[in-house]
């Protein structure tokens, strides 16, 4: 059995606590699930509707007044819209991260917490892919974007990064979603089986498609699993590639440079770690998940966070050096006009959000921490969200010559579209945390007996 | 048509012991039940190498395949556009898209191909008729092996008591 968690420093923290098996594991993940409704939930999920009413009105402005309704003029032809989609669609990085990478690299800490960080993942995605479209102009036109034969006898023109874009984003979704599913079967079967109410063991049983937990469907299962896994890992590197390239292949100082595709990358994955670190640490704790998510695996993900943090700020010093380097006095004008221009405030936002603040991970103390934690990914969120608005709002608005320049302001309708997607994407994760188990019942219990056999093998030697 | 002969047992090595026993002795049907994944149960079984593979690769060529050539017929034959003056022909700029596209066709040829090859959705099974297996999903470990007559039954379920079954339940063959 797993030991429990000593003074020793050397020692590892566990990564399950107590002493388990799998009927009790089963109980601490599915209780969430079959408990009463409480009222902290009703309050949160009333105020996440309230939010995606905001949401509601926005887009509808949006598509009623056009994007005339957003703050964006000329240069600033990108602004919210843009860094929303981007930042969204790197939060969702980290799920992919978890649930991919770790897999094939077989780390034992991403079982308890990749059912979240998927879950996150989707919704973030959802998020991200509305804006593309609200910022079309002529939304009702996105089935342009399809390649279909048409009166018109025109395609769509594939030499472009949006439409690289467009497919990027939706094949993400799809494996992303179909991913998830695959990995929840086995837990919707264990869901209809534990249920006492009829109408549960109905609507869990549909879902379950009839898994019985054979040896055959285990045998084909966990291929296909490690499959759309190996499949999901060159989605996390290429999709935020093919999101740097709608920046990297144009000519705009601060914005053509090919150290993008791997500095948006190592974003993605910063700003989705501290993103599961927000959800997790207050979900961990209200929903009574502590022994599953372990301070182990907050330490761990305060690691990423650190090095990913380090990746980043070696981004913006390569910007800078480059911007230099280039002797091109409009990229040099670029990096002192992010350092020094009317918007210095948020390019020293994102440089004490998302370089200063993570350095208070080198100490473990604080990687246990989970207050400490949840206040610096918190930062990490708000850094992240400016770093976009450098890139987008920053390099456009004063460009090569200065009588195109101009100031940029936004309106109630670009806060409605991000406040209301946030509110969206927490009621979402809302019903998720109501509905489903947050972690996968059946991973966990596999992870415990191979710990415990671990174990016992260490201890017999 | 035959009965169903369930039994539940205590510890993976029995279960894997009994299911190996019972192919010895020619009984074909035999199928194990777990939480999780057991280690040695696709072998205990004798199943063969999963066809998902083979799939995802051809999902993923056919993909990407069918992707490079619509890029090329729309963008390079069929109505050319200069942009940029890169040439109509560009590989490098259908890189994209045809790698997205491999990825998204070989997850639906593995996530579709294996509900074809499990047979799934299957709203009845014959075991669901036992209460008791219900555990199987969360903590209990279950063998099932068919039978094709009544003597057959009583045989298999003295047999499934002797490798260790904690407990047997048969499901008999529909009226």
């Amino acid at each position: 059995m797993q030991p429990a968690a000593s003074a020793d420093p050397l020692d590892p923290l566990p990564l399950i606590a107590g002493r388990q098996d799998s009927d009790s594991l089963t109980r601490i993940i599915f209780t969430p699930v079959w408990e009463k409704t409480r009222r902290g939930w009703w309050f949160l999920f009333l105020l996440g509707l309230a939010g995606t009413g905001l949401l509601t009105a926005a887009i509808t402005v949006t598509f009623k007044e056009g994007i005339g309704s957003w703050g964006n003029n000329m240069p600033v032809a990108w602004a919210f819209g843009i860094t929303d989609f981007v930042w969204w669609i790197g939060i969702g990085h980290a799920g992919t991260l978890i649930s991919a990478i770790l897999l094939l690299f077989q780390q034992k800490w991403r079982n308890s917490i990749n059912r979240f960080a998927e879950t996150m993942t989707l919704f973030a995605v959802m998020c991200a892919g509305m804006f593309p479209v609200l910022h079309l102009g002529r939304p009702w036109f996105a089935y342009w974007l399809v390649p279909y034969p048409n009166r018109m006898t025109i395609w769509p023109q594939f030499k472009s990064a949006l439409p690289w874009d467009v497919v990027a984003v939706s094949t993400y979704f799809t494996v992303s979603l179909l991913f998830w599913y695959v990995g929840l079967v086995p837990d919707f079967a264990s869901l209809r089986d534990a249920s006492y109410s009829r109408l549960k063991r109905i609507v869990y049983g549909i879902f379950a498609l009839g898994w019985r937990g054979s040896s055959r469907q285990w045998h084909h299962h966990k291929i296909a699993y490690l499959l759309l896994g190996g499949l999901a890992t060159p989605l996390v590197v290429s999709v935020h590639t093919i999101v740097s390239f709608d920046f990297a292949i144009s000519q705009l100082p601060g914005w053509h440079t090919t150290l993008f595709p791997p500095y948006f990358v190592a974003g993605a994955i910063f700003s989705g770690f501290a993103m599961v670190l927000t959800l997790i640490i207050p979900a961990r704790r209200i929903l009574g998940l502590e022994e599953i998510i372990t301070l182990k695996h907050i330490d761990n993900m305060n690691k990423v966070v650190l090095a990913t943090s380090m990746m980043v700020g070696y981004g913006y010093l390569m910007e800078t050096f480059i911007g230099w380097y280039s002797a091109d006095k409009y990229e040099l004008f670029s990096v002192a006009n992010r350092m020094f221009g009317p918007f210095a405030y948020m390019f020293w936002l994102l440089i004490l959000c998302n370089v200063l603040a993570p350095q208070v991970f080198w100490s473990r103390k604080i990687r246990t921490n989970v207050v400490a934690t949840w206040i610096v990914s918190i930062l990490v969120n708000v850094g992240m969200w400016s770093e976009r608005f450098v890139i987008v709002v920053v390099s456009l608005h004063r460009d090569f010559l200065p009588s195109s320049w101009a100031m940029y302001k936004p309106t109630w309708v670009d806060f409605g579209l991000l406040f209301g997607t946030i509110s969206f994407f927490g009621t979402l994760f809302l019903l998720f945390l109501r509905f489903l188990p947050a972690i996968s019942a059946t991973e966990t219990k596999e992870l415990y007996k191979e710990l415990s056999e671990e174990h016992a093998e260490a201890t017999a030697a | 048509m035959s009965d169903w002969i369930l039994g539940e047992f205590a510890s993976e090595e029995k279960l894997l012991e009994a299911a190996r026993e019972l192919r010895a002795k020619g009984h074909a049907q035999v199928e194990t039940y777990s939480p999780f994944p057991l280690r040695g149960a696709s072998e205990a079984v004798g199943l063969r190498r999963s066809k998902i593979p083979a799939l995802a690769l051809f999902g993923g060529l056919s993909g990407a395949t069918a992707a490079y050539l619509i890029q090329w017929f729309t963008n390079a034959v069929n109505w050319p556009i200069n942009v940029g003056g890169r040439p109509p022909h560009s590989a490098p700029v259908f890189i994209p898209i045809t790698f997205e596209t491999g990825v998204l066709i070989s997850a639906f040829f593995i996530f579709f191909g294996l509900w074809i090859i499990l047979r799934l959705p299957q709203p009845y099974h014959p075991v669901f008729e036992v209460e008791a297996f219900r555990s199987a999903s969360t903590d209990a470990l279950w063998l099932s092996v068919e039978s094709t007559n009544p003597s057959e039954t009583e045989q298999l379920t003295n047999r499934l008591r002797g490798l260790g079954a904690r407990q047997v339940s048969v499901v008999p063959e529909e009226p």
